[in-house]
């Protein structure tokens, strides 16, 4: 169990670390105050997993450090109920020189193993990497993926009562990483506390039991992942209408490739309510709006966008060509093309938009203008009903039941 | 003291040795043949080749053997102090990610140095036995006079360690200072060639008193002096309880700059 009470960090910023000591001696102020954690209070109970969401810069990771007891907090108390170790220091103090025992040996000693405890702990640190052959090699001779193997099996091997995960887990192939949601399920059940840190409203929604937000250190909200979301949602939005989003701010026209005959000057996303936002609802309405602009009079002119994810693999393009609607641009016209959506349908993850700007079906012939990544989002699970992947097919559910007379000497075997 | 984690300082401590000897063929083996190597150069070339004579006395040794004695703590001294100082920026990327004890990094360059130590005095003896050496009881107060020894550097190099981190160029001073320590406190050379003045403020340099301690009970069959040793423990005491009230109320800003 964790209880947390009114903690608050500031940071002091010197312009060199010698004027903390300058301070000592005198009277003089030589720092400039930032409040990282002011005045937040939770509790996590046992086999409970607790999100903390906020944006960059929120005061997450300092939270995390106090938690685990990096940095220490200017007021405020911290208890714990035995062992805290962090999925944040994944492999802290392994030398490529040596070989796979002698850091997991070196690393469990820094996760607060004792020797007798690691002697122990051994045979199932190794059976649970699976790198039996290797583990008298040194580890320079390692894929990273065969690493982290390593330092999450030393961490989760480490029996902490609370688990600090920054993050979602990336560790290795999906076989290793199911592997390890297995182990730190069963870590849950046995009454291990979680604590959870991430951007992905999604992991927070489907795994936290509860949640916390922060904005610049302070807590705005905490309770159910399902509202924390929706406020953390309408946070940014709200940002985004007042502040105009950074990244789509920028000038982009001079990326991207073409002959920039004419040229996509902004891509932007509208949510349902007309907002300007990064963050969209799956299966709700959504706009993709291309401002263009032309260099030169062109007649047929095709517009096309690919929404790609994480990994860069498509997702849906097209453009308006196959969609059979002409452009025509002339020389200093903005034009503003909206594609738009009344089902938002793609699933919840990371995704950008690349643009282009061509002749006929494919920017094969003449290129105008190829702009990768003209902007970025996320999409979160809307409010209908769970689902994983990348498509929000909507089936619905039938049932046929018919009941048939089985003898009991024919019992299906 | 702080509550410090003994399984933590001893495997810091081996890591520390086998990073050093990482990947050579010898290992561990270095540990040894370093020291050997030393005591061959102070004892042989120094004592026997050069003919190197310490005043007072007629054995062709004595020379050798006041070097060893004096150089082998002062070495120790003189590590302890250096690599305690810069200990916090050597294990940044320790201290900055898993919950460390600070004071217990400081401890496990003082166990490191003392495993050295230990070795080097162990072939020191080795030779002298073979040299038929006639060893006087005072050496029993060896384990107190290295005791007091490493406290001082303990607490020298808690000190420098602190203000290390808000002022790197300190890493740079204490090497400085050391080196001229060195040369100020009679080792590789007798106290009686020092001008009256100096002579006069030798007695209140702790590292004379120290090493002065160790020259008696080896060469000159004699006892340390007792009243200096005492002004050094209660000193030395002072000194470490001062350096740790000063870690303690600037650890947090030490985590925070880390």
């Amino acid at each position: 169990m964790i209880s947390v009470q009114n903690i608050s960090k500031t940071f002091k910023l010197y312009q060199t670390p010698s004027d903390r000591l300058k301070e000592i001696f005198s009277k003089r102020s030589y720092h400039k105050s930032f409040s990282a954690v002011n005045d937040i209070s939770f509790e996590v109970q046992e086999g409970e997993t607790f999100g903390i969401v906020g944006e960059n810069g929120a005061g997450k990771s300092t939270i995390l450090k106090l938690l685990t007891g990096i940095l220490l907090p200017d007021t405020g108390t911290i208890h714990i109920n035995g062992k805290i170790t962090g999925l944040l220091e994944l492999g802290t103090g392994f030398n490529s020189e040596f070989s796979g025992i002698d850091n997991i040996i070196h690393n469990a000693t820094y996760l607060g193993l004792t020797r007798k405890e690691i002697d122990d702990r051994l045979d199932a640190i190794i059976a649970f990497t699976e790198l039996k052959d290797f583990i008298n090699e040194p580890i320079k001779t390692y894929s990273s993926g065969m690493v982290m193997r390593l330092a999450f099996s030393v961490a989760i091997h480490a029996d902490p009562t609370v688990f600090v995960v920054d993050e979602a887990l990336s560790v290795g192939d999906a076989y290793f990483q199911q592997k390890c949601m297995k182990k730190i399920k069963a870590f849950k059940k046995k009454g291990g506390s979680i604590v959870f840190v991430s951007h992905d409203m999604n992991a927070v929604k489907v795994l936290c039991d509860k949640a916390l937000l922060l904005e610049k250190g302070k807590m705005l909200e905490q309770g159910e992942p399902e509202g924390i979301i929706n406020t953390y949602n309408f946070l940014i939005a709200k940002r985004s209408q007042g502040e105009k989003l950074q990244y789509q701010d920028t000038p982009i026209s001079s990326s991207g490739y073409g002959n920039h005959k004419a040229f996509i000057e902004k891509i932007s996303l509208i949510n349902e309510n007309n907002d300007p936002s990064e963050i969209l609802l799956s299966g709700h309405p959504v706009k993709i709006i291309i401002q263009i602009m032309g260099h030169n009079d062109i007649e047929k002119l095709t517009l096309g966008f690919v929404i790609r994810d994480k990994y860069g693999q498509d997702i849906y393009g097209t453009n308006s060509y196959h969609l059979k609607k002409e452009i025509s641009i002339n020389q200093g016209e903005r034009i503003n093309v909206t594609y738009s959506f009344d089902q938002f349908n793609v699933g919840p993850g990371k995704y950008s938009i690349t643009a282009a700007l061509h002749t006929g079906s494919n920017h094969i012939d003449e290129c105008f203008h190829w702009l990768d990544k003209g902007t970025v989002f996320e999409v979160i699970s809307g409010n209908g009903h769970i689902f994983t992947g990348l498509l929000r097919l909507t089936p619905e559910l039938y049932m046929d039941a018919t009941k048939q007379q089985l003898s009991p000497n024919k019992l299906p075997t | 003291m702080p509550s410090m984690d003994t399984s933590f300082i001893i495997e810091i401590t081996k890591r520390d040795f086998a990073e050093r000897f990482a990947g050579s063929v010898l290992g561990s083996t270095w540990a040894i043949i370093w020291p050997v190597v030393n005591l061959f150069i102070y004892i042989v070339i120094f004592g026997k080749v050069m003919g190197a004579r310490l005043p007072g006395t007629s054995d062709m040794n004595a020379y050798g053997i006041y070097l060893a004695a004096g150089l082998i703590p002062w070495a120790a001294f003189a590590a302890t102090i250096t690599r305690s100082t810069s200990v916090f920026i050597d294990k940044k990327h320790i201290i900055s990610k898993v919950s460390t004890s600070l004071p217990s990094l400081q401890l496990h360059i003082f166990l490191s140095e003392t495993i050295t130590f230990l070795i080097s005095m162990m072939v020191f003896f080795f030779i002298l036995t073979l040299q038929g050496h006639d060893f006087h009881p005072s050496l029993w107060l060896l384990p107190f006079l290295y005791y007091l020894q490493q406290l001082l550097a303990l607490s020298i190099g808690l000190f420098t360690a602190v203000l290390n981190v808000f002022i790197r160029d300190v890493r740079e001073i204490t090497g400085v200072i050391l080196q001229l320590w060195f040369w100020f406190t009679p080792i590789v050379y007798t106290s009686d060639i020092l001008p009256g003045v100096v002579q006069k403020i030798l007695p209140y340099n702790p590292a004379y008193i120290i090493i002065q301690s160790y020259q008696r009970m080896f060469i000159f069959h004699d006892y340390p002096p007792f009243h200096a040793l005492l002004f050094l423990t209660i000193t030395t005491h002072i000194l470490l309880s001062f350096a740790f009230a000063t870690f303690r109320y600037l650890e947090k800003d030490i985590r925070d700059f880390l």
